[in-house]
């Protein structure tokens, strides 16, 4: 081997160069396949129970809750245009109050929709309290029944509201009632 | 007489190369592909990990907005009813108006369980029997539709045999407290 005058060998130093071509390759083939195949939103469902219609006399709404004592006892989430209760075999508590709120609905920046609203979290803490004291008081039932009666007119957006809110509270069997809001009103026992 | 100077003829007059292709020579120019592979490999990564193989089995459709929830229960592949505020569409085909004759009165809507025991009777007929699955159906809401149209639809889809009725929702991550 050659050596300088200094004694150390001349080693010519070669850089390596990595070929990134067929990584390239390949992220060119699965970047599009990913793609087309990603789903950005999950769609799930929710199992509901048979739903009650109830008449204009409002009768059907509370005779199908006495079936059984589990029925007797499942609590209802009222929902009118003014006001959100909740009732249970104890009584109804009141829950929130509803309000408007202005909504950009084509996101142009033009609050084009008005729609009735309430304090969720404020129905989050009561529902909780209720599955509580419910368990509490009957530890030999598991209380997942619950149903939401409401007006007419409230909107699909607050009854899937108030069902995602009881399902995390633990009442995850939800069933519908829908009434005129006299029947609601006649319903809680208090005259509107 | 004196040596011409070594000053570089302009571009534009004559020479045809550029300064760095001049100095360059024969040399080869390598594309630096170090920051492109860097991108790729994240959005890899993410797209990895956002990847279903499960794939889509419903098709939201632009005419409605699905409500937020947080349920974890998976979508079937069912028969599909779509209300909004101006039609109902079932399994793809619009079956009733939504006037103010619908949102007037509760109960089931006639033209609909027409529809939906047909749906019934025609799968009776190719598997023979009616199993628990095929009484399940899938409702996809927009979220502004009223209390009584979701009610009707529910009320008609029990009259017609479907017992077990699912409402799709999008689903959200979290606790609940992004409202």
């Amino acid at each position: 081997m050659a050596k300088a005058a200094s004694g150390r060998s001349r080693r010519i130093r070669h850089e390596s160069e990595l070929d990134m071509l067929p990584v390239m390759n390949l992220f060119c083939c699965i970047i599009p396949f990913l793609l087309l195949s990603a789903s950005f939103l999950e769609i799930t469902v929710i199992g509901m129970s048979g739903t009650e219609g109830v008449s204009s006399g409002g009768a059907g709404a509370t005779a199908n809750l006495m079936r059984s004592e589990e029925d007797r006892l499942q609590p209802k989430i009222i929902i009118t245009e003014e006001e959100m209760f909740i009732g249970t075999a104890a009584g109804t508590v009141h829950v929130s109050y509803s309000f408007q709120e202005q909504r950009d609905t084509n996101d142009d920046g033009v609050y084009d929709v008005q729609v009735t609203n309430f304090h969720w979290d404020s129905l989050a803490t009561k529902v909780e309290e209720a599955h509580k004291i419910l368990s509490e008081a009957y530890p030999q039932i598991t209380f997942r029944k619950i149903v939401i009666l409401t007006v007419e007119e409230t909107r699909y957006e607050s009854i899937i509201k108030a069902i995602d809110i009881a399902a995390v509270a633990g009442f995850d069997q939800p069933g519908l009632q829908v009434a005129p809001s006299a029947s609601v009103a006649s319903a809680m026992g208090s005259p509107r | 007489m004196s040596a011409p100077s070594k000053r570089r003829v302009p571009l534009l007059l004559g020479s045809g190369k550029s300064k760095a292709v001049s100095r360059a020579g024969d040399k080869k120019a390598v594309l630096n592909l170090t920051s492109m592979i860097d991108m790729f490999t994240i959005l890899v990564v993410f797209l990895l990990m956002s990847y279903s193989a499960e794939g889509a089995l419903v098709t939201v459709s632009d005419a409605l907005t699905l409500p937020k929830a947080h349920s974890e229960l998976g979508i079937q592949m069912k028969l599909e009813i779509l209300v909004n505020n101006q039609v109902i569409v079932v399994d793809g085909d619009p079956v009733v108006a939504v006037d103010a004759g619908i949102l007037s009165t509760g109960g089931a809507i006639p033209a609909l369980v027409t529809r939906l025991k047909d749906h019934m009777e025609y799968a009776r007929i190719v598997r023979g029997t009616i199993t628990e699955e095929e009484m399940k159906i899938n409702i996809q809401g927009d979220q502004g539709i009223p209390a009584i149209l979701l009610q009707r639809v529910m009320a008609s889809c029990s009259e017609a045999g479907f017992m077990s009725q699912n409402l799709a929702v999008i689903k959200v991550e979290g606790t609940g407290e992004e409202e």
